[in-house]
C-alpha cells in the first residue's frame, strides 16, 4: 500500500488494484463506517447573517466620542489652545489646493472628487481645491493631461496659454513652453485661447505654436497615443518633438547642426529609447549618438 | 503593448470596498468559525475569532489584496488562541437521517447510536491538527490544497493528517 493510502481513498485516488486489496481488509468496513458516518456530522450552528450584521455594528458604524467634562482647567485650557491652533489650520489648509505632479519618464492617473478621470503625461502638474470642488470643478494644468470629465456642470482646465471648458466629455490638453494644444475625442469642448473662443468638437484638434494656429484632426473616440505609451506628432517644429522625448525618456538631448524648426511627423514609442531615437532621426535624416543619458542628434552630413 | 488599465472609483478588487468585503465575510466567515472550534471546542471563542479576524482584515483593508484576503483571516483566528486556549471537547451534531431510515430496526439505531458516540469520544483524543484537517475535510468538503492553504503546510502533510486521523479514529473505535 502506498504512504497515506487512507487519504487517497478518501480522496478516491487509489488505483483500482490498491482499491481491491483495500476492501479485501479486516479494517475496511470500519474505515468505510467513518467515512460514512463523519459525513453526516454538522458544526455548531453558525447564523452569517448574524454575525455580519454584528461586525457592521461594531465596526463599521461611526464612533461616537464622549467628551466628559474634565476638572482641571489648566489642562482645559491648553486643550483649548491647541484646538484652536488645529482647527485653524485645518481650515488654513483646506483652503489651499490639492496638486500632483509628475516627473520625467512618469506616468500617473488622478481620480477627481466628481469621479472624472485625469491621466497625467510626464513632467506635469494639476492642482485643484477640494474643498471648493462642488461649487467650481476647475483644474489648473502644466504639461500634459488627458481627461475623462464625468457629466455635470461646467468643467474647466486653466493652463497658462489658454482656457479649456466643457461639460462632460474626453479630451487631452497640452501646454508646454510656446505650445498649447487641445484634442476632444468626444463630445464637445471650448478653447478660449488669447481671448478668443474656439469650438473643438469631437474629432478634432486645436494646436496653437508660437501663437500660430492650427486646426488638425484626431481620431473620434480614441485616446490620445501618450495613453498608449507612444508619442504622435503631425507638422510640429522639431523641437517640440525632442523636448517630449526628454520627458518621456528621461535623457537629455543635445543637438549640433540641425534645423530644429523643421516639421516632423511620426511617432515614437515612450518605452523603447533606442526605437523612439530611430523613429525620430531616420525620417528627419539627422543621425544620433547615445551615451549613458545623453543624446547628442547631428546633421547627417556634419562631422 | 500594454494598454493602461483606467482606475475606476468603484473598485472592484479592493477589500476597502464595504461590497467586496461583505461578501469575503459571507464566503469565509462560516469556515473561521468551524476551523476555530475543530481545534478548540470552543463555540464562543470561535465566533470572537471571527469578528476579530474581520476586524484585523478591515484595519488592514489597503495592504490585503482579495485574493490573499481569506488565507489571511485564517491566519489572524489561528494565531489568535495560539498556545492560550487549551481544547475542550469537540462535540458534534449528527444530520438527522431518521426520516429516510424508518424501516430500520430499533437495535439497528442503537448500534447507530452507539457508533456516533464512539466517533465523537474518538474524534476527542485526536491531536488538534488531526481533528481540524478530518473535520474541514469530512464537514465542508474541503480539499486537501485547502486545508493546506489554510494550515500553512504542504498537501503531503495534509495527507499524513489524514491518514493519521483516520487511523487513530478506526483503532479508537474498533477498540484496540
Amino acid at each position: 500500500m502506498q504512504e497515506n493510502y487512507l487519504a487517497k481513498w478518501l480522496n478516491n485516488e487509489l488505483s483500482g488494484k490498491e482499491l481491491e486489496d483495500f476492501k479485501k481488509s479486516a479494517e475496511y468496513t470500519s474505515y468505510q463506517k467513518i467515512a460514512e458516518v463523519s459525513k453526516t456530522m454538522e458544526a455548531p450552528e453558525f447564523n452569517i447573517e448574524r454575525a455580519l450584521t454584528n461586525f457592521k455594528t461594531n465596526n463599521l458604524d461611526k464612533e461616537v466620542k464622549v467628551v466628559q467634562l474634565n476638572p482641571m482647567r489648566k489642562l482645559m485650557r491648553i486643550a483649548a489652545a491647541i484646538a484652536v491652533i488645529a482647527v485653524g489650520s485645518y481650515i488654513y489648509l483646506s483652503s489651499l489646493n490639492e496638486s500632483i505632479a509628475t516627473q520625467y519618464a512618469e506616468n500617473t492617473q488622478v481620480i477627481l472628487p466628481d469621479n472624472s478621470e485625469v491621466a497625467l503625461n510626464a513632467d506635469s502638474k494639476i492642482s485643484y481645491n477640494e474643498k471648493k470642488w462642488d461649487e467650481k470643478r476647475s483644474v489648473s494644468l502644466e504639461g500634459e493631461a488627458f481627461f475623462k470629465v464625468a457629466k455635470g456642470e461646467r468643467f474647466t482646465v486653466a493652463t497658462e496659454d489658454g482656457l479649456v471648458a466643457v461639460l462632460g466629455t474626453q479630451f487631452n490638453v497640452e501646454n508646454r513652453k510656446g505650445y498649447f494644444e487641445v484634442s476632444c475625442y468626444e463630445g464637445l469642448v471650448s478653447v478660449t485661447y488669447k481671448g478668443k473662443e474656439t469650438k473643438v468638437p469631437a474629432g478634432s484638434s486645436f494646436m496653437a505654436i508660437n501663437g500660430k494656429i492650427t486646426n488638425t484632426e484626431v481620431q473620434k473616440n480614441a485616446q490620445p497615443s501618450w495613453i498608449n505609451k507612444e508619442s504622435s506628432f503631425k507638422s510640429t517644429p522639431l523641437h517640440y518633438v525632442l523636448a517630449e522625448f526628454e520627458r518621456q525618456h528621461n535623457i537629455r538631448v543635445e543637438t549640433r547642426n540641425i534645423d530644429k524648426n523643421k516639421l516632423f511627423t511620426g511617432t515614437f514609442s515612450n518605452t523603447d529609447a533606442k526605437l523612439a531615437l530611430e523613429s525620430i532621426s531616420v525620417p528627419s535624416q539627422i543621425k544620433f549618438k547615445l551615451e549613458g543619458n545623453k543624446v547628442l542628434f547631428y546633421a547627417e552630413d556634419a562631422k | 503593448m500594454k494598454k493602461p488599465t483606467p482606475v475606476k472609483s468603484t473598485n472592484m478588487d479592493n477589500v476597502c470596498e464595504e461590497k467586496v468585503f461583505s461578501s469575503l465575510f459571507e464566503t469565509n466567515s462560516k469556515t473561521v468559525f468551524n476551523y476555530i472550534y475543530y481545534k478548540f471546542g470552543n463555540e464562543e471563542k470561535a465566533y470572537d475569532a471571527v469578528q476579530e479576524a474581520f476586524v484585523k482584515l478591515w484595519e488592514n483593508c489597503t495592504k490585503v489584496t482579495p485574493d490573499k484576503a481569506k488565507s489571511y483571516v485564517y491566519t489572524v483566528a489561528n494565531n489568535l488562541y495560539l498556545n492560550v486556549l487549551k481544547a475542550e471537547k469537540v462535540r458534534m451534531k449528527y444530520a438527522d437521517t431518521s426520516n429516510d431510515r424508518t424501516n430500520e430496526s430499533p437495535e439497528f439505531i442503537l448500534e447507530e447510536q452507539e457508533f456516533k458516540e464512539k466517533l465523537d469520544k474518538a474524534l476527542n483524543s485526536l491531536p488538534e491538527n488531526q481533528r481540524t484537517t478530518f473535520l474541514l475535510n469530512r464537514i465542508d468538503g474541503k480539499k486537501y490544497a485547502e486545508i493546506a492553504e489554510m494550515e500553512g503546510v504542504s498537501v503531503k502533510a495534509i495527507e499524513k493528517r489524514m491518514h493519521l486521523a483516520l487511523k487513530s479514529l478506526r483503532e479508537h473505535i474498533d477498540g484496540i
